[in-house]
């Protein structure tokens, strides 16, 4: 069993990632940086956040922090959203995309930038879904 | 105990009412008394969509295919209902359908159930958190209650995991939102659901609908005061524009006419209000004078806020799409226009689109008339008759004798009237629209008569059915009365639909211009999707090309396809154009066809260019259109193209 957001979860994304995901096809050699602010955690109201970089299609930082930023890096987009959102993505219940159209998610800055990197992020979320199975009520 | 609700489905009297049931559009119009019928009773004191005719009919397809099972609260909503037939009148009007079928096949369905077969429903801990806020009454977790929702927020397939409340105040609005945050639970408002029922069967319902938890249905919120020294109006997020309309019209004032049964708040947040009026009266947020809103966060808020960030501003271009509102609406104080004394219709006929569109948009930049727009032959026909057939039939004589195509129809004073009369040769007026409205089904019967192919054979037949001496013939050969009309109506609502035609309003062109009762019309048992735009008129073949896509795409994929009308906006310089397929919501190989159409259209707008799309201002009414419109949006390039087809993608999903 691999919580969401908990150290556990952070290493065995970072093995997966690294071994399952082709940094060409998978990931289409994206370099890039996302901070994933995760509002609204139970059971007492918190927040975290995650920060994921890939270089060229390669996970190169895969961190979990407490709080809504991160000081040690800037990334390059923010996603800001509540548990449950995150939940219902990691779940399979709704995609990233969605989830950005239905205001659930918050990009910092354009819309229109955040949109391509949807596709190249998929196979992190696909990750993310295959190791997550545990979520607080 | 199952066994003996199959046999209860299984009664011929249940299936018609099925039947009856899937032909029904999720019009709403039963929510509101737009003939002076009564207004359905249950409805009005339980407020939930269950108890309205419209969720009757929602309910028993629900239960036809085992998505529920009979609750409590099936029980309540049955019994709620006098079958007073307020409804088939109402449903009658606009779709030809009987609503109360449905209610009394409901009622015999409940009757032969056992005590033990209604189902209890526990409360949770979130349903005991919404009561706490709006009250024991007002929320509810009946699957049966929720599946009335479905396809007007609720999609047609999957789990009933949704919770409904029915708050009054803004304050309840902002406690619900912020109880949804705290629970991680998804939320969404609901007014009327039309805009949604109509894009449910296609691409966009998926995206468009809440996938679970809390429904926040806004009917209870029904504020409504005119303040006749501002000529305002202030307006809760259930009520709907008839109501408001009716209501300014008491005070000799008007506002921005959306159809009648478009709740006005939700009509502002969806695309604003976009109306053959917009010309003069504006569009997007020239429309308001403040608005009262709930953020996500659950914080009120009014635009009038100075130290507020610039609420009228967006991020242009087609990439912004939302599939939801930033805000909840819970108050808005609308603008209203003076109703003139010497208001008229004028409508001029053409045989050809370019003709009227010229005329249209001159009058657009000279800022003649009140109301201005191009309609179809198809429209006309199905706003004016009183049955499908006799619209089908009132369209093929149009085409086919008249060469009636298209006409110009404009709302204006006596002095604007003159300046349209001395543009053109000839015009219908107030009184030949009377005779169609009370002839039409005399009107189709002439379709293949003598007088007809005389008609036809004339060099000009418009000018000589409206400008020469068959114009007279024409009316005589109408017949026009209530009692004509009337007749085409289920014999024992004839007396009832005799005096509705008998009130002036019914055959009045600038009354139903603003109160715009007839659109609902085009929902006739079927559904239509009308993926309208505006386009910039300084081109006029550019425009007449865009025009042509539509046509061509609804020959493409096999749809019944027509244009809807064109009203010209910000002083012409831009026009916004609705042209309609219609298909069957029931058939899901005609559902896909119309979102192939629907994308392939959207994409062939971008490409194209001077334009903007749903996708541009879906859930963006709220800002200037300046901000939307400017600037003038050049075609999209190869990137933006393939960005869009990612777009669609994940609207799409899996």
């Amino acid at each position: 069993m691999v919580k969401f957001l908990s150290d556990e979860w952070i290493e065995i994304g970072k093995k997966y990632m690294l071994e399952k995901l082709d940094p060409v096809k998978d990931l289409k050699s994206i370099t890039t940086s996302l901070l994933g602010v995760v509002e609204h955690i139970p059971p007492n109201d918190t927040t975290m956040n995650f920060y994921l970089e890939l270089e060229e299609g390669k996970l190169k930082d895969f961190i979990v922090n407490t709080g809504d930023t991160f000081e040690e890096k800037e990334a390059a987009y923010e996603v800001r959203g509540n548990y449950g959102t995150y939940k219902s993505i990691l779940q399979g219940e709704m995609s990233l995309g969605i989830a950005v159209l239905k205001n659930r998610l918050k990009v910092k800055g354009s819309k229109m930038q955040a949109l391509k990197l949807i596709k190249p992020l998929d196979g992190v979320i696909v990750s993310l879904k295959e190791i997550t199975d545990e979520f607080q009520d | 105990m199952d066994s003996n609700s199959v046999i209860l489905k299984g009664k011929t009297s249940f299936k018609e009412a099925v039947n009856i049931a899937k032909k029904g559009t999720h019009c709403g119009m039963c929510k509101f008394d737009f003939l002076d019928s009564g207004l359905c009773p249950a409805g009005k004191k339980h407020g939930f969509l269950a108890y309205w005719p419209q969720g009757r009919m929602e309910i028993i397809k629900q239960l036809d295919s085992d998505r529920i099972k009979p609750t409590r609260a099936l029980k309540d909503i049955v019994n709620s209902c006098n079958l007073c037939g307020f409804c088939d009148k109402q449903c009658n009007f606009t779709t030809q359908l009987r609503p109360e079928k449905v209610a009394k096949a409901l009622k015999e369905y409940v009757e032969g159930l056992n005590e033990s077969d209604f189902h209890d429903i526990p409360e949770d801990d979130i349903i005991k958190g919404l009561r706490e806020i709006v009250g024991e009454r007002w929320a509810t977790n009946d699957p049966v209650i929720i599946s009335s929702y479905t396809m007007t927020i609720i999609p047609k397939d999957g789990e009933l995991n949704y919770y409904i409340t029915m708050p009054e105040t803004t304050e309840q609005v902002a406690d619900i939102v912020k109880f949804a945050i705290k629970n991680n639970m998804p939320y969404q408002p609901r007014s009327g659901g039309t805009a949604f029922s109509a894009a449910a069967p296609t691409i966009l319902g998926k995206g468009l609908s809440l996938e679970k938890g809390i429904i926040i249905d806004l009917y209870r919120m029904r504020k409504l005061e005119i303040h006749t020294d501002s000529q305002t109006a202030t307006v809760g997020p259930g009520i709907t524009m008839f109501e408001l309309q009716k209501e300014a019209l008491g005070h000799k004032l008007r506002a921005l006419a959306a159809e009648a049964g478009a709740h006005v708040c939700s009509n502002i947040l969806t695309t604003g209000i976009i109306s053959t009026w917009g010309n003069k009266y504006g569009a997007m947020a020239d429309n308001f004078i403040d608005l009262e809103t709930v953020d996500e966060e659950g914080n009120i808020q009014k635009h009038s806020d100075w130290e507020r960030k610039n609420p009228y501003s967006t991020e242009p271009g087609f990439t912004n799409l939302t599939l939801c509102p930033s805000f909840i609406i819970t108050e808005a104080v609308v603008k209203l226009h003076p109703v003139w004394d010497d208001e008229e219709a004028v409508l001029v006929p053409f045989e050809n689109i370019r003709d009227a569109y010229r005329l249209l948009i001159k009058l657009g930049k000279r800022d003649v008339g009140l109301s201005l727009a191009v309609l179809s032959r198809k429209y006309l026909a199905e706003f004016l008759s009183p049955t499908l057939q006799i619209s089908k039939d009132f369209d093929y004589v149009c085409k086919n004798y008249l060469k009636l195509n298209y006409v110009v129809a404009v709302i204006c004073n006596k002095d604007d009237k003159k300046i349209v009369e001395d543009m053109v040769d000839y015009t219908i007026g107030q009184s030949l629209m009377k005779s169609l409205i009370l002839g039409a089904p005399r009107f189709t019967k002439l379709r293949d008569s003598e007088f007809m192919k005389i008609l036809s054979e004339e060099e000009d037949p418009l000018k000589a059915t409206f400008a020469g001496p068959m114009r007279s013939h024409l009316e005589k050969a109408l017949d026009p009365s209530p009692k004509n009309v009337a007749s085409v109506f289920d014999e024992d609502l004839q007396e009832f639909f005799t005096k509705v035609y008998s009130k002036p309003e019914m055959t009045d062109i600038v009354w139903l211009h603003a109160f715009r009762i007839l659109p609902t019309r085009m929902m006739r048992q079927q559904m239509f999707m009308g993926p309208g735009a505006a386009m910039w008129t300084g081109d006029e073949d550019h425009y007449l090309n865009w025009i042509k896509m539509f046509d061509d795409l609804g020959e493409k994929y096999n749809l019944e396809h027509s244009l809807g009308f064109i009203a010209p906006l910000d002083q012409g310089k831009f026009a916004y154009m609705e042209y309609d397929y219609y298909y069957d919501h029931n058939n899901l190989e005609e559902c896909q066809r119309i979102s192939d159409c629907l994308i392939e259209s959207m994409k062939k707008t971008l490409v194209m260019g001077r334009s903007f799309t749903i996708l541009n201002y879906l859930f963006k009414g709220i800002h200037r259109k300046e901000h939307l419109l400017y600037p003038i949006p050049e075609g999209i390039s190869n990137e933006q193209e393939e960005l869009f087809d990612e777009l669609i993608e994940t609207v799409l999903g899996d």
